[in-house]
């Protein structure tokens, strides 16, 4: 009895020992982002659902908490136009067509590049003082082939092969409004003999595709197949993805564009914001994203091409995405890219606007 | 007091905003100028946008109140308990969401939807008929949008109506059709008046239907603006197509009370 007494004691001490030693090394062991909240500006859906599935976690693991303020870059950038520079967010997802805004309005902080070791595995083009590439959209003509086997019309290699009678009332082209609108706008001008300047002949080109609906929103599109409303749109290849994993027989093109280039690409950039005191946390989120494995999760389940080399490399290994998307970091270089510092996106939307209208 | 202070408020906002010059991302000039009014009133695509929005609220209002008034008189003149379910189901259904209710219309009349299938096997069509990107398909969608709200205030006037009118009316020999156009619609006038107004006012100012069963080619006002404020980041403008709408609506609002008290006057009408 005095043995288990004597055993029970020394317990107590050393639980106690324990107890205080815990407390104490407490603040020495937690994370380096201890009560930091920060806040991405970004889409929802399964865009936001990728970064809870690995970023969030391991923020968490370091003591912080990440908030979403979802909405499209396009209404997010309202947001901090609206509120004058005072954005909501520390880190805000940017689309190609707003790089040059967004610089002009100063909104964003410079970057360190040196708290982003992952930008090791991308091309120097896809980084700079003010802003770091997320990912890219392959912009492609993605069509249902049973379809096309039923109506007995071959297989689309660029945008013209749309213009047909058999798919009037039958197409689907995304929305000015829409994420990838300037961008496929962009090159169907490139393709058609216009450029930048001159977008004319690829809104007469869309005029007499005979559009059933201009898409919004991806998930719309999945839906216009699946309820056989559409035969072929143009999207981005990971919408393309989405429909085919939705039981439709599609597969996608990458539009021939002119000589030399051939398929369209959107890139994405991630900025911190100017008013933004979180700076170190926002690093580590940006680097986060760029990791190989959220990368490759992300590309697989939202259908964007990764940025992460390695990742890229990996995603052939799925023969439907390989079938998809082109892979190859040379081809992707030279896919066609509109360039938004050459014109008014005003300008173009209220030539579309005019040419749309019923 | 408060809350009318500040719904004038918020509309004074954005009217003062319009008097100003649009300078790119948000920014506006400092000079009182009437360039977007101008501007709005001599280009063919605004006034048409204009046109559009008021056609399509209008329609909208016209065959909610065609579609409404058998309902809610059917459900008025019930006898049984069953009045009360249906009434019920009517004010549930309002609480559902438009987004929801649009996307039940694209499922409804997709290619593959029960409509075009029936149309189909009946050989009333040749292919698949589509409403999106159309103005029939916005009227369609603000229709939806505002029913219930149609038939419950359609209700809510016929149940002013004592039933013994019909009943007198009915004894004297009136048909069943004299007593509608002759008693039941004169008496229900002001507040079938009021209905359509209020339809057509919830028609003009909304946006869900006509940006997703225009398919991005019917431009309404409210769509025009939504676009104008995210992809031109034109705050005058939107301010100046915003003010342009809320004139409009007050205006054919005045325009169509004035246009029911003359008709009163000169005894067109019987109330």
């Amino acid at each position: 009895m005095s043995g288990w007494k004597s055993t029970g004691g020394k317990a107590l001490i050393v639980g106690t020992l324990l107890a205080i030693t815990q407390a104490l090394a407490g603040p020495a062991l937690a994370g380096k982002f201890d009560g930091v909240t920060l806040r991405i500006g970004t889409w929802g859906g399964s865009w936001k659902a990728n970064m809870e599935e690995r970023i969030v976690p391991r923020f968490e693991a370091e003591g912080g908490k990440i908030e979403f303020v979802t909405g499209s870059p396009q209404a997010n950038f309202a947001k901090v136009v609206a509120a004058r520079g005072q954005a909501p967010f520390d880190i805000m997802e940017i689309l190609d067509a707003q790089v040059s805004d967004i610089l002009e309005a100063g909104f964003l902080q410079k970057l360190n590049l040196e708290l982003i070791p992952n930008k090791q595995h991308m091309d120097a083009y896809q980084y700079n003082e003010n802003m770091i590439g997320s990912w890219h959209t392959q912009e492609v003509i993605c069509y249902n082939k049973d379809k096309f086997a039923e109506l007995g019309i071959p297989a689309p290699t660029t945008y013209k092969d749309l213009v047909r009678p058999e798919l009037e009332g039958r197409i689907s082209f995304p929305d000015i409004n829409s994420g990838g609108g300037l961008a496929n706008l962009g090159s169907l001008a490139y393709a058609t003999g216009g450029d930048e300047n001159n977008i004319k002949p690829a809104l007469e080109m869309l005029k007499a595709m005979k559009i059933l609906k201009f898409w919004s929103q991806g998930g719309e599109l999945v839906q216009q197949y699946q309820s056989g409303d559409v035969y072929a749109s143009v999207s981005n290849a990971g919408w393309c993805l989405r429909a085919k994993n939705a039981g439709v027989n599609v597969t996608s093109v990458h539009p021939f564009i002119k000589e030399g280039m051939v398929g369209v690409a959107k890139e994405g950039w991630l900025g911190i914001m100017s008013n933004s005191t979180n700076v170190e946390a926002a690093h580590w989120f940006l680097n986060e994203y760029l990791d190989e494995e959220f990368q490759l999760l992300f590309a697989k389940k939202s259908g964007i091409t990764p940025i992460n080399r390695n990742a890229i490399a990996r995603m052939g290994e799925d023969p439907v995405i390989a079938e998809m998307l082109v892979l190859d970091p040379v081809k992707i270089q030279k896919q066609q890219r509109t360039d938004y510092s050459k014109f008014q996106i005003s300008d173009w939307t209220d030539e579309w606007n005019r040419m749309v209208a019923q | 007091m408060f809350s009318f202070i500040l719904v004038a408020a918020s509309q004074l906002v954005f009217l003062e905003r319009s008097f100003f010059k649009d300078l790119g991302l948000g920014r506006t000039g400092k000079d009182f100028i009437l360039d977007n009014y101008v501007r709005f009133f001599t280009d063919g695509f605004y006034l048409n946008t204009l046109w559009v929005t008021v056609k399509t609220s209008a329609l909208a209002a016209l065959f909610t109140l065609l579609l409404g008034f058998p309902v809610a008189y059917l459900i008025a003149r019930m006898r049984s308990r069953w009045a009360m379910v249906l009434l019920a189901s009517i004010v549930v259904s309002t609480f559902i969401t438009i987004v929801i209710k649009v996307y039940g219309l694209i499922v409804i009349f997709s290619a593959s939807g029960v409509l075009n299938k029936t149309l189909l096997s009946l050989g009333l069509v040749s292919g698949p008929y589509s409403i999106f990107g159309k103005e029939t398909g916005v009227v369609i969608g603000l229709m939806h949008f505002t029913l219930g709200f149609g038939v419950l205030l359609l209700y809510s006037v016929i149940q002013t109506i004592p039933r013994s009118f019909e009943e007198a009316a009915q004894i004297h020999g009136a048909s069943r059709w004299r007593v509608y156009y002759r008693v039941i619609f004169p008496l229900a006038l002001p507040g079938v008046t009021a209905m359509v107004l209020m339809v057509f006012n919830m028609c003009m100012g909304a946006f869900t239907s006509a940006a997703l069963l225009g398919g991005g080619r019917v431009f309404t006002l409210p769509v025009l603006i939504q676009r104008t404020v995210f992809m031109d980041i034109k705050y005058s403008m939107a301010a100046t197509l915003a003010a342009v709408l809320l004139f409009s609506v007050i205006l054919i609002n005045i325009l169509s009370i004035y246009l029911l008290r003359r008709m009163r006057a000169a005894h067109l009408v019987t109330v």
